[in-house]
């Protein structure tokens, strides 16, 4: 109506017939089932209408009787029947098709955003990529079956029933047919009228929204401040605006509805006057004539009523099916979006990895105006720590980035063993490192399952020993069915540190040659972080490690320290190096530890 | 449920007035059937060109004095609906201010703010439908059925069977597949929430390679989803043919009977047409029941939920004093306990200490060791479940509320501004405050540069405090907290976001103010909170040692440990 309908991209409509391509065999069924029943409900009023008539001259044997009546009936109900089950096969299949479609969409977007490249995940707002999946193609479905069943219904009606009236008597059609644009005139009216309503009413819904979301979501700090009532005033007044707003809007909005049903009505009664003056008997060259006979106004008029409705209907449905074209471009931009560069055909499979990394003359940024690593070579033999330090919010997973190729380096190169890492697989390079990150990732599923993501075909002893070198043997056993236990959707029932213990044991029974581990630094309390630091030392145990690391212990006992700050490496060696060279990591030193 | 009818009683005549008039329409468009069968009896079957051309008029009469109705009846149910939920929202909100921290944990803010927003506007949307045309559809039904019988009583008979089917029906249809959709809504609920960790944890699924296994995983949630949707689809497909056969067929029987009473003159040819348009009105009513009673259980539920908010009995109770006593003890806990409600396990227990005026007092312990709940029981936004926290030697909760909290000024966790500009928001520390006090409190938080950089105390400070960074934010909500001048300054953990540099100007700046202020700083590092004249060490919610620096290093193992994973090796080396 009001609302502002957002407009597809051009082109959306054809990949929605590209998906609605494979029922190809359902749709001409459907399209053929929506005219059969469409006829008929048009075609039945005339039997009725018929039936009627008889109904008038049911006193005279030859023409009128009971039994002729009798067959009339019978045959409308028989088309009543046809007419049912031709409804309900086409909703059905119109269902199969749009839920099938939209599935299939669904599936596709998803399978894109596991492999869009990171850049991609990281920059776009997560909560529009869901709403993409999710919403959009929810909308998309309910807009496609309605598109479906109501639009293209409605116009056959339309069609039909003028045609049938057409049929009756023009006159009658005529007379329909100028006045009920009428309806569709005023509608619009209303709608262009009250437009400037609900925009200011969204706008003050938007206001009410924002401070709600404000004020509410930090009630606490509200409340620490004593500012209740001084937010309550002035909540109320942008409440009473909102009431204001919303009253004019409501109110002029519904106007469309009372009006096109007196638009309606004045449709009836001037088909009842002209339909009733046709069917008054008149003396016409010597035979008493009418024009139309009771049972045809009847029937006419049961068509005045019905010819109305799909008109009102269809500027809504039409609406509702661009709004959800709409929503199709949006969750096509996402199948569209491009996917990470491909592995190269020759990518070799990294194997017999045994630690050594090497960077050499690395540049990357993010953005091409804000050069982040520049100049970056880096030499790391089998089984060497190198501990990644800086203040929060640095950078320091810029490397974890470049070394998983998450992202890819601009300049320079990265080798493991010798080999660029763009020309071997990344599953084969992934498989080479064990990563432990600060925001653990579960899935739904069992404790086991959950160890075994990287190696399925574990044995429970494999899978136990695992978990006791990652000192969680013991919480897991603690836990209702121990390894069968099931944990929902992101660990949950678990504790931010019982979490960190089970991705270690992930790693633990993998035991890749390389690790990346990142320290937590807050989540977790002083027990549990001291075994999980146990569990590190002992994995890092002869393989090359990168560590974002917190503690002072870690830092001291890497063999290479990384100093970062906005992004940048700004120093690296030893630990006693740094502190000699009295730069950022002395004075960072100082401030964190000493005093 | 019923209390929330008391916010619609200063719309009693709106709520009379909406549906009376709604039903003065219905009563006209009752009328129609029978002006058609005059027209066909009196004006075809006499002749009587006149008669027609009257009727007609009338028949226009009626659809123009129906529409003022309809506005009338449209007008008041608007206003009832949106001046009820805007005191509903009102309401809501005066609720909120009243609730207790432990009463904001239990409930979540983000359901309050849904329950404020989208619950309310459903409500809106459902009372105003429900006013119009709640009432409106059933007595059309029940009103053609009983015009029906004034016509002829022995036809009238379909229409008493067909009714009870056609309900039957159209509710069974809506009963069974109620369940269905909540499934079905239940379904797409775990496709997003394997979206969202998709993209959340994408650098772990993609390390540990799960991704053709997300894929398979969620294709299998998908068909499953599909599979009830296309289920609900074919059910809820049965309702309109149902429908269509039940009222037809219906219609079919009506003018056999009609037949045979019109051949035995009990009845006009006009009387049939009537009875065939009453019959038709009645399924049109029936369907817009069947859509409306779905948008109103929804409203039900939507209304339901606010309630449950409006039912809430704040378990903030506060006394009338608003003096404490002269005494040099700034803040007391005796054997304080706090169990968080519904939980079992106690998120403080048994914790006593003493704080003079002007002391510095330092509490640490890991994530859940209860820091926040200690500090936050000065200001008594929690309770105790039991023991006594007393602050100027007087019990907290017998302090009035806004006089205890004048007292107390509070650096949270998390540095949250307000949309206004920085002036504004430092008012929020004390209305009353000069420019030079604020700018005395921006110097003391380190927060001069963040004044220079934004333009001075009246830049703008935009919604959630999107246009500063994390450290300019933290230290401007220091500066907020230091502007009320307060008897206690608590940081709670607030100094996280500041680099090492910044972090430690401002301890020295605190450690000026001296006077008769105390400050409670809690933090997780050592470094933060050696200093202290006492510190308090909490391990899952009790204190497990409280004294000054050297002291714990002595006596208390969980500090030893905390502090030797900081600083063993420092002093090792």
């Amino acid at each position: 109506m009001a609302k502002k309908i957002e407009k597809a991209r051009p082109g959306t409509m054809k990949k929605v017939l590209g998906y609605i391509g494979k029922y190809k065999l359902l749709l001409p069924v459907s399209i053929l089932l929506a005219v059969i029943s469409v006829s008929l409900t048009l075609y039945i009023p005339t039997l009725i209408g018929e039936a009627i008539d008889l109904i008038a001259h049911i006193n005279e044997p030859e023409v009128g009787s009971i039994d002729r009546i009798t067959g009339v009936l019978i045959e409308a109900g028989l088309l009543i029947a046809v007419t049912a089950v031709a409804q309900w096969l086409m909703s059905t299949i119109n269902n199969k098709i749009s839920f099938g479609v939209v599935r299939d969409i669904r599936n596709d977007a998803f399978s894109k955003i596991e492999t869009l490249p990171l850049s991609y995940v990281d920059r776009k707002a997560h909560g529009d990529v869901v709403s993409r999946v999710i919403n959009d193609a929810d909308q998309f479905a309910e807009g496609l079956l309605l598109g479906f069943t109501q639009l293209f219904t409605g116009v056959l009606t339309i069609i039909g029933t003028l045609a049938f009236m057409i049929y009756l008597n023009w006159v009658i059609a005529i007379v329909v047919f100028v006045l009920t644009p009428l309806s569709l005139f005023i509608a619009r009216f209303i709608a262009s009228r009250t437009y400037s309503m609900f925009k200011a009413r969204s706008e003050y819904e938007g206001a009410a929204t924002a401070y709600i979301n404000e004020i509410v979501g930090n009630e606490k700090v509200v409340k620490a401040f004593s500012q209740e009532g001084k937010t309550l005033e002035k909540f109320a007044n942008i409440n009473a605006g909102l009431e204001k707003a919303s009253l004019k809007a409501i109110f002029f909005s519904s106007l469309t509805n009372p009006t096109t049903r007196f638009v309606n009505s004045v449709v009836y009664a001037a088909v009842a006057l002209v339909g009733a003056l046709m069917a008054i008997p008149s003396v016409n060259s010597g035979a008493i004539v009418a024009l139309v006979s009771v049972g045809e106004l009847a029937c006419l008029l049961s068509y005045a009523n019905q010819y109305t409705k799909p008109f009102n209907e269809i500027s809504g449905v039409l609406a509702e099916f661009q709004n959800s074209l709409a929503c199709a471009s949006r969750v096509f931009e996402l199948i569209e979006e491009e996917s990470e560069i491909p592995d190269k055909t020759d990518a070799v499979k990294l194997s017999g990895v045994e630690g050594n990394v090497s960077l050499k003359d690395v540049h990357f940024s993010y953005v091409p105006e804000k050069p982040l690593i520049e100049d970056l070579n880096l030499e790391v033999k089998p089984g060497m720590r190198v501990a990644i330090v800086g203040p929060t919010g640095c950078g320091k997973t810029t490397l974890i980035n470049l070394l998983m190729r998450f992202y890819d380096v601009k300049e320079g190169s990265i080798c493991v063993e010798g080999n660029d890492i763009r020309d071997v697989t990344r599953e084969s390079l992934r498989e080479s490192y064990g990563m432990v990150l600060q925001d653990t990732w579960l899935r739904a599923g069992t404790v086991r399952e959950n160890i075994a993501m990287a190696k399925p075909e574990a044995t429970d002893e494999e899978i136990i020993a695992a978990a006791k070198a990652a000192h969680a043997h013991s919480f897991i056993k603690r836990l209702k069915n121990g390894y069968d236990t099931v944990l929902g959707e992101g660990g949950e029932g678990l504790s931010q540190g019982q979490k960190q213990l089970l991705c270690i044991t992930r790693i633990m029974l993998s035991l890749p040659p390389m690790l990346i581990l990142d320290e937590a630094t807050s989540s977790i309390d002083t027990r549990t972080e001291i075994r999980i630091q146990k569990a590190f030392l002992e994995m890092m145990e002869g393989r090359t490690s990168f560590i974002v690391a917190h503690r002072l212990s870690t830092i001291m006992g890497a063999d290479l320290i990384l100093v970062m700050k906005d992004g940048h490496i700004v120093e690296s060696g030893n630990h006693k190096e740094l502190l000699d060279k009295g730069g950022f990591y002395s004075t960072l030193y100082n401030s964190q530890f000493a005093h | 449920m019923k209390r929330l009818l008391k916010y619609l009683k200063s719309y009693k005549k709106e709520c009379v007035l909406g549906p009376l008039f709604k039903m003065f329409e219905a009563t006209l468009e009752l009328i129609v059937p029978l002006v058609i069968a005059a027209i066909v009896d009196r004006g075809i079957g006499d002749g009587s060109t006149g008669f027609v051309i009257k009727a007609s008029l009338f028949l226009l009469l009626l659809g123009a004095v129906g529409l003022g109705f309809s506005l009338t009846a449209q007008y008041f149910s608007a206003k009832a609906a949106v001046g009820f939920v805007g005191k509903l929202r009102y309401a809501l909100f005066e609720k909120v201010g009243t609730l207790s921290y432990s009463d904001i944990d239990e409930l979540g803010t983000s359901t309050l703010i849904t329950r404020m927003t989208q619950d309310a506007s459903k409500v809106q949307n459902g009372l105003n439908l429900a006013l119009r045309l709640l009432l409106r559809s059933p007595f059309v039904v029940f009103g053609a059925m009983i015009m029906a019988f004034t016509v002829d009583a022995k036809s009238a008979l379909t229409f008493a069977a067909v009714i009870p089917l056609l309900s039957i029906v159209v509710f069974g249809i809506m009963l069974i597949t109620m369940p269905l959709y909540k499934k079905a809504q239940k379904g797409t609920d775990g496709l997003l929430s394997r979206t969202r960790e998709n993209l959340s944890g994408v650098r772990v699924i993609r390390a540990f390679r799960q991704e053709d296994e997300e894929i398979e995983a969620f294709k299998g949630e998908n068909d499953v989803l599909t599979a009830v949707q296309r289920r609900v689809g074919r059910i809820s497909a049965l309702m309109n043919p149902l429908t269509y056969v039940l009222i037809n067929v219906a219609i079919l029987l009506l003018i056999h009977t009609g037949a045979m009473q019109v051949k035995a003159g009990n009845l006009t040819q006009g009387q049939v047409v009537a009875l065939y348009n009453y019959m038709s009105q009645i399924l049109v009513e029936l369907i817009k029941l069947a859509n409306l009673i779905i948008s109103i259980t929804k409203a039900l539920a939507s209304a339901s939920r606010i309630a449950d908010v409006l039912d809430i009995v704040p378990t903030e109770n506060m006394g009338t004093l608003t003096e404490g006593k002269n005494s040099d003890t700034s803040v007391e806990f005796r054997s304080v306990s706090l169990a968080y409600n519904g939980s079992s396990e106690p998120s403080l227990e048994d914790v006593s200490f003493v704080a003079k005026k002007g002391d510095t007092i330092g509490i640490i312990g890991g994530t859940g060791s209860g820091k926040s709940t200690l500090v936050n029981m000065i200001g008594a936004f929690y309770k105790a479940t039991s023991g006594e926290v007393l602050v100027d030697g007087v019990e907290v909760s017998e302090y009035e509320r806004d006089a205890l909290r004048a007292k107390v000024g509070i650096v949270p966790q998390s540095a949250v501004l307000f949309n206004g500009t920085i002036r504004e928001n430092l008012h929020w520390g004390n209305e009353s405050a000069t420019d030079e006090d604020i700018l005395a409190a921006v110097r003391m938080a380190q927060a001069a540069d963040v004044l220079e950089a934004k333009g001075g105390l009246d830049a703008m400070i935009e919604q959630g405090g999107k246009n500063l960074s994390g450290g300019q934010k933290q230290r401007l909500t220091i500066a907020r907290a230091l502007v009320r001048k307060p008897e206690i300054l608590i940081l709670d953990d607030s100094a996280s976001a500041l680099d090492y540099a910044t972090d430690a100007a401002l301890r020295a700046s605190l450690r000026e103010i001296g006077g008769d202020t105390t400050v409670f700083i809690v933090s997780q590092r050592a470094s933060s909170i050696m200093h202290a004249d006492k510190i308090i060490v909490l391990d899952d919610g009790q204190a497990v040692g409280i004294g000054a620096h050297d002291e714990l290093l002595a006596s208390c193992p969980v500090y030893r440990e905390i502090y030797a994973t900081q600083f063993s090796e420092v002093e090792n080396g």
